[in-house]
């Protein structure tokens, strides 16, 4: 491709404007509920993100109020279990993690030059999500019905027998309808970065925003399926009584720890890694010159994102786990502090090195350094496994904790929203309002959690109602919670400064701070289109190296100018040059991602009341609704019925064997392989480890049955790939056909599954290996289930003309999933049929 | 391994899943090590155990240098993007050795199954 092949002549840019809004355009109204646009989607995950935020503030400071005395009883200690559940929950699965990606959602596609991100339905899907399960977990709260066995629901103070309420169903259920909404986000802004990078924009060009969310989306891909699984089995348990985590029957409440902490510990780095993106960006801008050892920085997110994954163990070390194996998880909690110092000391040259400017935003980036290298020692200490004993479940760990989140997530994100609010806005904050919320925020924190440390070290546990005098906690509790108040206090004044600037703030200029990234090329506040035409990049500092990038690209005088074929394009790019390889075309605005969350909202809501028919039949609307949604795509009328692109330019993903969809389906991949992995984890762990499982002396199972059902899958795996090779070469000879037959190469599997499940009469509720047995069955039955429907709707499609060898990229989607369908199902059958039968029924 | 060019992406990430493989099989050989055939607690460090977890570090550890090394010569040879790719490649892999020696460096010392 040549350059000039992309690059337009400059044309009317009000002509383009509003060639562009045609087509971009946000529809008002009701129909605002369609809207998959990024930058409108970015926004109400953010301010929802805040609202969620203010909710666990005020349920903090009902905390703070009931410690403040000694024998007080503001709250009844059921109430007051419940409030501390819901301040963790809510601070870390209903504020930190969606208001991150609300912030990633929106800033990604601006920063690689791109127009929206690749998936925007499932943007919308993501967000409705979240909206809904949010909602439904916090009307817990005003129901007294709230979960109330700590934020990380430990079994078997959650299960059925000590917490019979339903509590801990609007905990599972709420939480994993939730996650949908994270994985969704995950998924997509892994392939968005990618795949969709502006022309020019190599890896080693990349902003380093954008590898830090890369690095948190993957490991929201992969750290966030264990606790899904968990989720489940806690819920099947308490639901209907399958005894995964009962001792009596097999299973191991310590189970629940290890899934758990799977998730939980690299959620504290997918919350931290976000924030250090914005540092990074911020300081280099600040000290007016590129962030020293680019690369350094580049190795320390890639090393946090996998060591962050073997520390789980230390949130476990007074369980009984042996010390050679404590010794291990020991070590490596202390090696992640090496890729966190590395990004501390480059920081500090690059303020070193540059001229800072105190402005409001590196006011926050101040209070950030200070706070979190303090919580990081703390960490270091508690990494070691003596100290760890000493003072597991006190004080000081909930003080090490609050350092570590609200100082290397807090401040930073305080410090990016006043860094792009002008973005926001196209206004400017007040730097006096400002600076009374920072000061303010800093001391009350310092106030609040330095002396909650003390308090740990006298030996008060986390998590208790009240205290007694003579314990002498009573002058430290009571500062904590002035501290507390002076905080809420500066997050007040900064949400005031926040509100008052959208009516009475200074119009900003273009690009205010002198930065150096993409983002700042879009108009303040930006178009749903982000820009005109699209740019090439050539270093690093894109707008540090052509400052009139802002009008150039308002003018189509670069690539991709304005939207000649009323499609929503963008360009598709190699994830590791930055050359371009397609135009890829994305969808508008739909109701089908938000009906398909209002029917899981319906499914979450029956599944909570224990009304089991009307779930299913939610579920399967919303099955339906999603299929539905599936439909338009490639060469569908409201997709891209037409292939044709300006001359120069690359062809039409759709058109090709390798769009995004193909990267989305192996992400989500990657996420339900961490999930299968999870389960298995399970599966080995209660065999070696629960003290009472029973394994019995013959496979409940028909292997015959087992074997007959993976040699369809294989068949069908097998054929599949046939096809996808055949369109390959732009032959398309019996695509229809070989559909069907595939088709129902996966139904006899499906009903083969089905038979093995009906004859085996598994005691699920009675023993744990009869439960994991049967979870095992479901999950692949499921799969086969989705790749044959899957691949019946490509045979439909083949006939509709929407699949041929002219839109050949379909298959090869769906051909994933049964590749991935055929690895899984031979290692359930080789795991737990013939693992059993090898090493024999009594291990 | 040589197979794959030392300038290529994946280089990014395979030290670090070596490490992540690597220390499943320790925490999980031990483990199950541990379940079925706990060594008597007289023996100390100095048990069957404790020399496979050795041997399994030393070499883990040895191919992740070997590794580094190769991927800081290729970056010598380069410029640009592959250049930048071998030298974090080869951080990579150096981090990862050394975490790996670092990680497992107590089966020297402490007994397996106390």
């Amino acid at each position: 491709m040549s350059e000039t092949a992309h690059t337009a002549t400059p044309q009317d840019p009000q002509r383009l404007h509003e060639e562009m809004q045609e087509v971009w355009g946000n529809p008002r109204g009701l129909k605002a509920l369609t809207i998959v646009n990024h930058t409108t989607l970015g926004l109400r995950f953010m301010v929802t993100g805040m609202v969620f935020f203010l909710i666990g503030g005020i349920l903090a400071m009902l905390v703070r109020t009931q410690l403040a005395f000694p024998d007080q009883e503001f709250m009844s200690p059921e109430i007051y279990n419940q409030v501390f559940t819901m301040h963790g929950t809510v601070m870390m699965f209903l504020f930190a993690i969606p208001m991150l990606e609300g912030l990633a959602i929106y800033m990604i596609p601006k920063m690689i030059g791109a127009r929206d991100l690749v998936c925007p339905r499932l943007t919308s899907l993501g967000y409705w999500c979240y909206l809904f399960g949010g909602i439904i977990l916090v009307s817990s709260l005003f129901l007294e019905m709230a979960p109330d066995s700590g934020w990380f629901m430990y079994t078997p103070l959650s299960s059925g027998e000590f917490a019979p309420g339903p509590g801990s169903d609007f905990w599972l259920l709420g939480i994993t309808f939730i996650e949908i909404s994270a994985l969704s986000a995950g998924v997509e802004l892994v392939v968005s970065i990618l795949r969709t990078r502006t022309r020019g924009m190599s890896l080693d060009k990349m902003p380093l925003f954008a590898w830090y969310i890369l690095a948190m989306a993957l490991m929201i891909v992969v750290g966030f399926p264990p606790l899904i699984l968990a989720s489940i089995m806690l819920e099947l348990e308490r639901a209907v009584g399958m005894p995964f985590f009962e001792v009596a029957a097999g299973g191991d409440p310590i189970l629940w720890q290890h899934l758990f902490w799977l998730f939980g510990h690299p959620e504290v780095y997918i919350i931290f890694l976000p924030a250090a993106g914005i540092v990074s960006t911020l300081i280099p801008v600040f000290a007016g010159r590129p962030i020293v050892g680019y690369r350094w920085v580049v190795v320390a997110i890639i090393v946090t994102g996998f060591i962050s994954f073997g520390l789980w163990v230390h949130h476990m070390f007074t369980v009984g786990i042996p010390q050679l194996a404590q010794a291990f998880f020991s070590a490596a909690s202390m090696l992640v502090a090496v890729p966190t110092a590395i990004q501390v000391f480059v920081w500090l040259a690059t303020l070193w090195l540059g001229r800072p400017v105190m402005k409001l935003p590196m006011l926050w980036i101040l209070g950030f350094l200070i706070i979190f290298v303090c919580g990081g020692l703390t960490g270091v200490m508690l990494a070691l496994v003596p100290f760890n004993w000493q003072v597991h479940d006190t004080h000081f760990v909930v003080a090490h904790m609050h350092y570590v989140l609200v100082g290397g997530m807090l401040f930073p994100l305080m410090a990016g929203l006043y860094y792009w609010l002008p973005l926001f806005s196209g206004r400017m904050p007040s730097e006096r309002l400002g600076r009374w919320g920072f000061w303010l925020t800093f001391l009350g924190f310092n106030a609040t959690f330095l002396i909650m440390h003390w308090t740990g070290l006298l030996g008060m546990p986390r998590r208790i109602y009240t205290y007694e005098t003579v314990m002498g906690w009573e002058i430290f509790n009571l500062l904590s919670s002035i501290g507390g108040f002076v905080m809420s206090a500066g997050i007040a004044m900064v949400l005031l400064d926040i509100a008052l600037h959208f009516r009475f703030g200074r119009p900003a200029p273009r690009n205010p701070w002198n930065a150096d990234t993409l983002e700042w090329a879009n108009t303040l506040p930006p178009s749903p289109y982000n820009l005109v035409s699209l740019p090439t990049v050539h270093s690093r500092h894109p707008m540090w190296d052509d400052p009139d990038l802002p009008r150039s690209t308002a003018a189509g005088e670069h690539g991709l100018p304005g939207a000649p074929f009323g499609r929503r394009e963008l360009w598709g790019s190699d994830p590791l040059t930055g050359k371009l390889r397609e135009v890829i075309h994305i969808p508008t605005s739909s109701w089908w991602p938000f009906l398909a969350a209002a029917a899981l909202a319906v499914v979450c809501v029956c599944l909570l009341v224990r009304m089991y028919p009307l779930a299913g039949i939610a579920t399967l609307t919303a099955v339906g609704l999603l299929l539905r949604w599936s439909w338009e795509n490639g060469a569908h009328p409201r997709a891209a019925p037409d292939a044709r692109v300006a001359p120069g330019e690359p062809p039409l993903h759709s058109r090709t064997m390798d769009g995004p969809g193909l990267w989305a389906m192996s992400i989500a991949l990657l996420a339900n392989g961490s999930f299968f992995l999870s389960y298995l984890f399970g599966w080995f762990y209660l065999w070696t480890v629960s003290p009472e499982w029973r394994m019995p002396d013959t496979s409940p199972l028909s292997l015959p049955m087992m074997l007959m059902a993976g040699v369809a899958l294989s068949a069908g795996a097998v054929w599949l790939e046939k096809l996808v090779n055949g369109l390959r070469r732009q032959d398309d000879r019996g695509l229809a056909s070989g559909m069907l037959a595939i088709t129902l190469l996966g139904g006899a599997q499906v009903a083969l599954l089905v038979w093995v499940i009906w004859q085996a009469d598994l005691a699920a509720t009675e023993t744990a290996h009869d439960a994991v047995l049967l979870l095992g069955l479901i999950y692949v039955l499921l799969h086969g289930a989705l790749g044959a429907t899957l691949t019946l709707l490509q045979a439909l499609r083949v006939g509709y003309g929407y699949v041929s060898a002219e839109v050949p990229f379909e298959p090869a989607v769906v051909a994933r999933l049964w590749r991935y369908n055929l690895v899984v199902y031979w290692i359930v059958l080789f795991a737990v049929v013939v693992m059993p039968m090898w090493l024999g029924g009594g291990a | 391994m040589m197979r794959l060019a030392l300038t290529h992406p994946l280089h990014l990430v395979i030290g670090l899943t070596l490490w992540s493989l690597w220390f499943v099989a320790i925490y999980g050989g031990l483990s199950v090590a541990c379940a079925v055939a706990p060594p008597a607690p007289a023996q100390g460090a100095l048990t069957a155990i404790n020399g496979v977890l050795g041997l399994l570090t030393a070499a883990t550890t040895a191919l992740l240098a070997w590794l580094a090394w190769a991927c800081l010569q290729a970056a010598r040879d380069e410029l640009g993007r592959p250049r930048f790719v071998a030298a974090v490649s080869a951080g990579l892999y150096l981090f990862s050795a050394v975490s790996t020696l670092f990680v497992g460096i107590p089966v020297i010392g402490v007994p397996p199954c106390l």
